[in-house]
């Protein structure tokens, strides 16, 4: 047996160099199976992350609001409570942003007459995105920082009860006996009940509510699946007993909803992809494998058991598909964060347990692919050198 | 004699042939199947999306701006203005009106709320007051709109807010007088499925008597409100046919850069480009031509979001699609090669008997382009039958055989075997027939 372990290599090498034009054939059809399967495999794990961040354009998804926010009800949170949240969500790239909504009258210009009008603290950004804001940050991109004089962001509706508000105006806002003013940063329209208010800054809120460092409510964006939201959701309550903390459902449920029906989709494909491809690249195999008959022959003919002869050629089987999967389990790799590029901006993970898989993978196709060679055990030599069969 | 040696080839070897064909039928399937779900799925998820809400919101244009906190309108009861009900059915006949889903009108109020003791069977009043505790919105459950063409069109808040979710008893009905109540009004006022709900008018304690049928939860502020039909709100506030805010829920196709330009600086062509697309800004300005007197308004938070997700998505699936047809082409490519570099003897021994290297390479093109499509079709076949379960598993809907499909299919199966079997059929061509045929 030492010396025929040499010998079985050296007719291996021999079998699998012997047809060129065969091993590229084989290569090909493998290497595009592992690539394929690489590919997949590794978008699949990374869409279903990106995906939840994805539902982050919705906004906020939970929001911690005083026990009784009942209508017409004026209560109010301690800002702690924010900071509070900021160190609970610690790790989970959660957003928050504590708001104080309070009714002022406005004007854009002394002597004007005043409009009642909504005045949402907090929100340097009354977009969707504006969530997504920094926690710590209540700082306008573009416009110098002046606190007597902070800027402000007014919904489009408002501005137009507001003599035609412009961006650069200067906006008088009074509560009571309370003065603030502001200047006009952008003039936002996103469609909801924030067309007709006038974002600014936590500070200028308080002070014209007269409630220093008090919050209406803070609004939360929660990245991940809808159970880990639900799971977040409850963890925050036990923490916070003093504030009701509920998701807005309109979009945890919708959320919840998308994620299982495009995870699914995404899953359902890549499967059927996967089990097809992996059968389409067998039949390849079996093809190729079938040409051995002569082969066969002759090693029966020079005196090869069944069995060590059809190991002779799993053997070569299996190294092939080592080196296809090898190669092309790299180059699915590498095409998945390409992808994952093109498809959500950022390049995909690279997970490194999906190469030794779908190398594993590889070789089992391959040698699955020349498994009906064991058929070939029945092969009378003489006849395949008579030329019959 | 062609024919003959083409069957000939078949009959001889069915096994081989079997086996190549089986490649291509599988490799085809995979493009098939990735191929509808990837076209079908736009459609699909797009409707998935309307779980979202309204992505469209129509305010009388005149109105007073709304003092808004928290869902809550605290302006009094009759300021602002109204749009006439009368004028909805003509949403069903903007040019999009397929793509307008649901839509439903709402008349809100402030009201407050109380339970006095002396009040038989636990009867609770609410009134008309601008800094009350509670709202009293009217809307359409499920009203059938007549249509125009004669056809009616079943719609309301239930389609619009499928988040709204009954807990406790059943939806009012629209004709009736009935009402639901939020989950924390409930509470608050102790009121029971069944129990009567009375709409005070100033302040006498008489008023018209609604049947609490259900108790809802939204998990945002309509808790704390009673949702009643639109008529007897229209009723109470001496409102009759006006309303103040639809809700209106349409498919859209994802916004790109020239979907948010103004309609106003575009020339006739791009406009006619414009309102062709099912954007939802261009809905919108179909809807706002419809409803005189009306300003209509993206939801930005529903719109952009569903926008961007959907795009994502189906630039995932077909990428997905793309490298499933690479796969399928070079593994059937690989095996047509296969075939053809096996017959190395029987080319040389027709070059030997005469045969031209032209005759050969169209005898085996032939040979492959039967077997194209034959695989191409049954591949079509399994891809529609994997597409339809995918579908029906996650959608719940079968996606539709496109014929569009089985054209691609057929081509592409033909292009990949031509092309696997192009270049071992070149070299064939050169071969010389005399060592083949010395087994050299």
């Amino acid at each position: 047996m030492s010396q025929s372990r040499p010998m079985f290599w050296r007719i291996v090498r021999r079998l699998i160099a012997a047809n060129r034009g065969r091993l590229v054939v084989i290569l090909l059809a493998l290497g595009a199976g592992a690539a394929v399967t690489a590919a997949l495999l590794n978008l699949q794990i990374d869409a279903k992350k990106r995906l939840t961040t994805e539902f982050r354009v919705f906004g906020a998804n939970v929001i911690v609001a005083p026990q009784r926010l009942g209508a017409g009800s004026s209560e109010t949170l301690d800002e702690s409570v924010a900071k509070q949240l900021i160190s609970i969500g610690r790790g989970r790239h959660i957003a928050v942003l504590p708001m104080l909504y309070i009714t002022v009258s406005a004007a854009a210009s002394a002597g004007k007459q005043p409009v009642q009008v909504v005045v949402a603290g907090g929100a340097r950004d009354l977009s969707p995105a504006g969530v997504s804001a920094d926690p710590e940050g209540n700082k306008w991109s573009g416009v110098s920082e002046n606190p007597a004089q902070p800027a402000c962001s007014v919904g489009a509706r408002a501005a137009a009860h507001l003599n035609n508000l412009k961006k650069g105006d200067l906006l008088t806002l009074r509560s009571g006996n309370r003065k603030g003013e502001c200047r006009v940063g952008s003039i936002h329209s996103v469609g909801g009940p924030e067309d007709d208010q006038v974002g600014t800054t936590l500070e200028l809120a308080q002070r014209l509510a007269a409630l220093p460092d008090r919050v209406s409510l803070v609004q939360l964006y929660v990245p991940g699946r809808p159970s880990e939201i639900q799971g977040f959701i409850s963890d925050l309550q036990k923490q916070i007993p003093e504030a009701d903390v509920h998701g807005v459902r309109q979009f945890t449920e919708a959320e919840g909803k998308l994620y299982d029906r495009i995870s699914g989709l995404l899953t359902a494909t890549v499967a059927v992809v996967l089990v097809l491809t992996t059968l389409c690249v067998m039949a390849a195999m079996t093809n190729v494998a079938m040409e051995r008959k002569n082969d066969v022959g002759l090693m029966k003919a020079i005196g090869g058991a069944t069995r060590r002869v059809l190991r002779l050629f799993l053997a070569e089987a299996a190294t092939l598909g080592l080196i296809a999967g090898l190669v092309g389990a790299a180059a699915g790799l590498a095409l998945s964060v390409a992808l994952g590029k093109a498809v959500f901006g950022v390049a995909a993970q690279p997970r490194l347990i999906v190469y030794p898989v779908v190398v594993a993978l590889t070789i089992v196709v391959a040698v699955a692919g020349a498994y009906p060679l064991r058929r070939l055990a029945g092969i009378r030599p003489a006849s395949v050198f008579r030329g019959e069969a | 004699m062609f024919l003959r040696l083409v069957a000939d080839s078949f009959g001889r070897r069915p096994r081989h042939k079997l086996l190549t064909g089986a490649a291509l039928a599988l490799g085809m399937a995979v493009a098939t199947a990735a191929l509808s779900v990837s076209l079908d799925v736009g459609d699909r998820l797009s409707r998935e999306f309307r779980s979202l809400g309204a992505n469209l919101i129509v305010t009388p244009e005149a109105d007073s701006l709304p003092v808004e906190i928290g869902g809550v309108d605290y302006r009094p009861a009759n300021a602002g203005a109204y749009l006439p009900e009368s004028d909805l059915p003509k949403v069903k006949t903007v040019f999009w009106h397929n793509n307008i889903i649901a839509f439903a009108p709402t008349l809100k109020v402030r009201v407050s709320s109380s339970t006095p003791q002396w009040s038989p069977a636990s009867a609770t009043f609410v009134r008309s007051s601008s800094g009350g505790d509670a709202e009293l919105i009217g809307t359409w459950h499920q009203r059938a709109v007549q249509l125009s063409d004669g056809s009616s069109f079943v719609t309301g808040l239930e389609k619009t807010s499928p988040w709204f979710r009954i807990e406790e008893g059943a939806w009012f009905d629209d004709d009736a007088e009935q009402c639901i109540v939020g989950k924390k009004f409930a509470e608050r006022n102790a009121v029971q499925i069944g129990s009567p709900l009375y709409l005070a008018k100033g302040n006498s304690d008489d008023g018209e008597s609604l049947k609490v049928t259900g108790i809802f939860s939204s998990g945002g502020p309509e808790d704390e409100a009673v949702i009643a039909p639109l008529r007897i709100v229209q009723n109470y506030l001496k409102r009759p046919g006006e309303y103040r805010e639809l809700y209106v829920s349409a498919l859209t196709k994802p916004e790109d850069d020239f979907a948010r330009r103004d309609p106003k600086t575009m020339n006739a062509d791009e406009l006619e480009r414009w309102s062709c697309a099912a954007y939802v800004s261009s809905i919108a300005y179909s809807i706002k031509q419809v409803l005189p007197g009306s300003d209509v308004r993206v939801v930005r938070r529903v719109a952009d979001g569903e926008g961007r997700i959907l795009s994502r998505v189906q630039m995932l699936l077909w990428f997905v699609t793309l490298a499933a047809l690479l796969a399928a082409a070079l593994a059937v490519g690989a095996s047509s090669a296969a075939s053809v570099i096996e017959r190395r003897s029987e080319i040389g021994l027709m070059k030997a008997l005469g045969a031209g290297s032209g005759t050969i390479g169209f005898l085996l093109a032939a040979e492959q382009l039967l077997l194209a499509v034959a695989g191409g079709a049954a591949g079509y076949v399994i891809g529609i039958l994997l597409a339809r379960i995918v579908g029906q598993k996650i959608f719940g809907v079968t996606p539709q055989p496109s014929l569009l499909v089985l054209a691609v299919i057929l081509g592409l199966a033909v292009a990949v075997t031509l092309a696997g079997s192009a270049i071992p059929l070149r070299r064939a061509a050169r071969y010389e027939p005399a060592p083949i045929l010395r087994g050299e």
